[in-house]
């Protein structure tokens, strides 16, 4: 094992896995994820790794049998992608409930109809309110890196929730770019065995997953729950620091970019951060004040670090990889929400969606979001603008000519 | 407004009683409203079913804390510490309830005004089972100030819908009508609606609460006694301690003595009586329940 | 051989307290009780969706083992999951091997025919060592008995009420559970009900000797669902059996035998006409075609079984009908 190597983002995710020493994996195929867990049994059956790997009939039972073998006290490492996060989603909400702190790769893939392979985040957002801890990443370092933190503010007792870390298909998932991979003993040092209270064993009868009657006992638990993961951001915060002790690497909820005077920011998440990243560097390049706000942690939300590299900015742009049919971008919503009670809030806060499908979003894009930005009377309040070309337009007007698409009913 | 709470058992026909209420008074003109709770619980177990009956339109939704009527379609839930039938009923509400014995009027020390009436015996007389739903709405919508003739149109139509036709239909009409007579007319004076202040807390614990359950057996604490119509009563005299009745109890109430006679619990039997049917010697025999399980 | 001969050796320990908010008479809670105590206490129940996901509503359970409420679709994989776990966990040396439990997935006819029968057929085909019980009461009975794939012909249900333009309830047929589980040629298969109770213990005690998956469909008599005095449920049970409707038989790696033949089968009407769920077949008028076609069907069935296993039975007449 090289200390930095080539990996794509579903090998640095299996990398993490593996150091994190994970005892147990379910796993059921599905494009872009695969490659995870491909290499995760490959190496077991190498004698590389020492766990279990399962493949199941269904995500629906993956994450069944993910939530249950985190209870027995194993530790779990799982993975998926857009329609099957979506066909195993009401157990998402019970491993939330069930308190098994498991980490979940979800490799963004936009959802069917139509099908499509490639990403937005549609998938990993319907999942916001589980009750899972979010983290996304931009890299496929941070993939790696993300996941280990995962478990440890997972584990923690005083959060005892499951993490999904999301990376975009293709772009992460497939894209190779050098990874730096912890040695065990590092990572052991960071991250303690896993050791949950209850665990089903002989001799110590429990019950999980009892029917809860009367509003108020749910009412109760669900709080805790809800208390639990918004104290995951300061666990978070506690291990991110005790990461970059043991590998030099930071990493925070909220990162900033060229933030200091910024008086133009977006923000962003994933994987086309790194592509607004250099529209921000052109536009300082051209004397525009521009800046960057990349969005880490997705749940809990991060209001007051928002809040706080937000306050006193003339104008923002929150970029949604995702819609909300008949509302707009997700993340454009919670943000506002954030602001409102700020008060020398943004005057301007614009809603841009784009990357919809996995569809491609230029430097150029990111650049007229800017300008729009500098030209809010150009704008509508509160209205969101689509990022879709005019090139682009053209395209699906010839395929809808070549689909036999005349524009008129029978 | 008038608010009825009806107490029963699963399998007993609270809710059908709710709603010949609900619709006697919709019937009648009024503005109704009806609707069951319904939990873990099966039949046997108690069940509450609720009618709102107004002049005005129903500006309140969900279960009844200030009733005006009480209606203990099972005498036994008087006792029991989850229905609590009483709760809330404040002074001058009237619990109506089925009983085959006491005075019809009394009055405890709350200011409740206790009226008796026998549901079941004329239900088994008339109709051959304990099923209660149509005495309890006759008698409710008697007290309620509702005519006759709304009651039966409603019974009819509840009824119908529940696919009890021809020749039992009009045996219902027929027991609705007797306990429709045999309810004294009454008028209900209760305090008006209390304004109660609301204290807010945090329910906020600091730390992980796992919704775990940890107390093996603890059901046992939960009595289910009261669901009981009948109780099995074995004869030792005749009992072999074949351990058969111990065998088909589905509800582990019963154990075994040193001699693997049975002991029958009878704070947790529920009353199916499969050790009747099963007793190979016929030694346990089944007696109708009076006493009122505390 | 066995420790089950006569009902007398049924085990006195209890691990299921009274006090559950079962209804009165319920079958499966019979089959539950017999499976815990031939079983023991070092027990976790996966459970999914069904009347028995209500024997523990918190903070109340009758358990003196562990038990875990998973999904409507998934218990089987929920017991891949604890067995896994604690196999690797045992592996690694983390957890002893008295700590070790017995992984037993308790469903009704809804998760194992319909809801969970994709993931069934994942547990079996990957060997799991589990047992599952499925207590069939042949519908959907927590939610108020609708139609489920092992709702037998002619049954009324919430969702195929008898009406003038269907008299006879349910037109489909009750899938062969015991059959597609069989397909996948686990180590042990058996039918049971509450009324053979010696039959069931020994089946209990046979499957234990396997690893790998160990199935059960049980007999549950459900007086709710079906409408029939409490009182009667191991009768209607005994009927079940006695009429051949229920066979008793059991599976090891895809070998059938019956374990129990009712040589001299009593006519399908005495079963049927015990239950409001078949009462429209009888009342306002008897219909004799519906009524024989069920006979046939268990006829047909005995006769095939006879045939294949060498015994002797003498089945009980269709009612003739004359042609109209």
């Amino acid at each position: 094992m090289r200390e930095v190597d080539m990996l794509t983002g579903n090998v640095a995710a299996a990398w993490a896995a593996r150091i994190a020493d994970v005892d147990y994996i379910p796993a059921y195929p599905i494009t872009p994820q695969t490659e995870i867990i491909e290499t995760l049994a490959s190496w077991i059956s190498q004698g590389l790794m020492k766990a279990k790997l399962v493949q199941l009939e269904s995500e629906h039972s993956m994450l069944t049998a993910a939530g249950t073998a985190s209870l027995s006290g194993a530790r779990v490492f799982t993975a998926t992608s857009s329609q099957g996060l979506l066909y195993g989603f009401e157990m998402l909400y019970n491993i939330a409930g069930w308190r098994a702190p498991l980490v979940l790769v979800n490799v963004s893939r936009a959802v069917a109809a139509p099908i499509t392979l490639e990403p937005d985040h549609n998938d990993v957002l319907a999942a916001r309110d589980s009750g899972f801890i979010q983290l996304h990443a931009e890299k496929c370092q941070e993939v790696l890196d993300l996941i280990l933190i995962a478990y440890r503010v997972a584990e923690d007792h005083r959060v005892m929730l499951p993490v999904i870390v999301n990376m975009d298909g293709f772009y992460l998932s497939f894209t190779r770019e050098p990874v730096y991979i912890p040695s065990k003993t590092d990572v052991e040092e960071f991250l303690p065995p896993y050791n949950p209270p209850h665990p089903f064993r002989a001799g110590r009868p429990v019950v999980k997953g009892a029917a809860v009657l009367g509003g108020h006992i749910y009412a109760y638990f669900k709080h805790n729950i809800h208390e639990s993961l918004l104290r995951a951001g300061d666990v978070f915060k506690e291990a991110a620091a005790g990461f970059r002790e043991v590998t030099g690497r930071f990493h925070s909820p909220v990162e900033g970019f060229l933030l200091d005077d910024a008086e133009y920011v977006l923000v962003v998440t994933n994987s086309f951060t790194s592509i607004a990243r250099k529209a921000v560097v052109r536009l300082r390049e051209k004397g525009v004040p521009a800046g960057l706000v990349k969005l880490v942690m997705l749940r809990p939300f991060p209001s007051s670090d928002i809040m706080e590299k937000l306050r006193g900015r003339k104008a923002v742009a929150v970029f949604d990889q995702n819609i909300s049919p008949g509302l707009g971008g997700v993340i454009y919503n919670e943000v506002a929400a954030a602001l409102y009670h700020v008060k020398n809030r943004p005057e301007t806060l614009l809603s841009a969606i784009g990357g919809v499908g996995g569809k491609y979003t230029t430097v150029e894009e990111f650049e007229h979001v800017f300008h729009m930005l500098m030209h809010p009377e150009k704008t509508q309040p509160g209205k969101p603008v689509f990022l879709f070309r005019a090139d682009e337009l053209a395209h699906v007007q010839t395929a809808l000519r070549l689909a036999g698409y005349t524009g008129e009913e029978t | 407004m008038l608010r009825i709470r009806f107490h029963g058992r699963g399998g007993q026909g609270v809710k059908t009683s709710s709603r010949i209420l609900g619709r006697a008074a919709f019937s009648a003109g009024f503005f109704a409203q009806d609707f069951p709770i319904y939990g873990a619980e099966r039949r046997g177990a108690p069940v509450t079913a609720f009618t709102r009956i107004s002049h005005s339109p129903i500006m309140e939704r969900g279960y009844i804390f200030n009733p005006h009527i009480v209606v203990v379609m099972d005498e036994t839930l008087l006792a029991d510490a989850q229905a609590r039938p009483l709760e809330d009923l404040p002074r001058g509400g009237v619990a109506l309830i089925n009983s085959a014995r006491g005075p019809i009027f009394s009055e405890d020390q709350a200011g409740h005004v206790f009226m008796r009436i026998n549901f079941t015996d004329p239900a088994l007389r008339i109709i051959g089972k304990p099923i209660v739903s149509v005495s309890a709405a006759a008698a409710a919508a008697k007290l309620c100030g509702l005519r006759k003739q709304h009651v039966e149109e409603a019974v009819r139509e509840e009824l119908s819908e529940l696919g009890v036709r021809d020749e039992l239909l009009e045996k219902n009409l027929m027991l609705m009508s007797e306990t429709y007579d045999n309810t004294p007319r009454y008028s209900i004076k209760v305090d008006e609606e209390r304004v109660g202040a609301v204290e807010l807390v945090d329910p906020a614990s600091g730390r992980v609460v796992y919704s775990d359950v940890f107390a093996a057996g603890n059901a046992v604490h939960r009595a289910t006694g009261n669901w009981r119509v009948f109780r099995p009563v074995v004869d030792y005299g005749k009992c072999t301690g074949c351990k058969v009745c111990f065998i088909y109890c589905p509800d582990s109430a019963i154990s075994l003595d040193a001699e693997n006679k049975p002991v029958i619990d009878y704070e947790h039997c529920k009353g199916c009586l499969i050790c009747v049917v099963e007793c190979p010697i016929r030694a346990i025999s089944s007696v109708r329940e009076v006493e009122i399980f505390a | 051989m066995t420790r089950y001969k006569t009902l007398r050796d049924f085990p006195v320990e209890e691990y299921l307290s009274p006090g559950s908010t079962m209804c009165a008479g319920c079958g499966a809670m019979l089959v539950l009780r017999a499976f815990h105590k031939v079983l023991g206490p070092n027990v976790v129940f996966v459970n999914a969706a069904g009347c028995l996901t209500l024997l523990q509503v918190y903070p109340y359970t009758p358990n003196k083992s562990s038990w875990m409420y998973t999904a409507f679709a998934s218990a089987p994989a929920g017991a891949q999951g604890i067995r896994d776990a604690l196999d690797i966990l045992m592996e690694k040396g983390r957890v002893n091997s008295f700590e070790d439990l017995k992984v037993v997935v308790v469903t009704g006819d809804g998760a194992a025919y319909d809801i969970g029968l994709q993931s069934t057929s994942g547990a079996i085909e990957r060997g799991l060592d589990f047992y599952y019980l499925v207590y069939d009461n042949e519908a959907y009975g927590n939610t108020g008995f609708q139609k489920s794939g092992a709702t037998p012909y002619g049954s009324a249900t919430a969702t195929t009420p008898p009406t003038e333009r269907n008299p006879t309830g349910y037109t489909g047929v009750k899938k062969d559970l015991f059959e597609i589980w069989r397909s996948h040629k686990p180590p042990y298969i058996a039918t049971v009900a509450p009324s053979h109770m010696v039959d069931m213990l020994r089946k209990i005690e046979t499957a234990s000797q396997f690893k790998g998956p160990k199935l059960f469909i049980a007999f549950s008599s459900c007086p709710t669902g079906w409408g029939f005095d409490p009182s009667l449920s191991v009768r209607i049970s005994r009927l079940a059996v006695e009429c051949g409707i229920w066979p008793l038989k059991e599976s090891v790696y895809g070998k059938v035998r019956h374990t129990y033949i009712p040589t001299v089968l009593k006519p399908v009407e005495e079963y049927l006409r015990h239950q409001n769920r078949f009462r429209h077949l009888f009342t306002p008028r008897k219909q004799e075609t519906a009524i024989a076609s069920i006979q046939e069907q268990v006829n047909n069935y005995w006769l095939e079984a006879a045939k294949n296993e060498g015994f002797r039975i003498t089945v009980a007449k269709p009612v003739t009908i004359a042609p109209p």
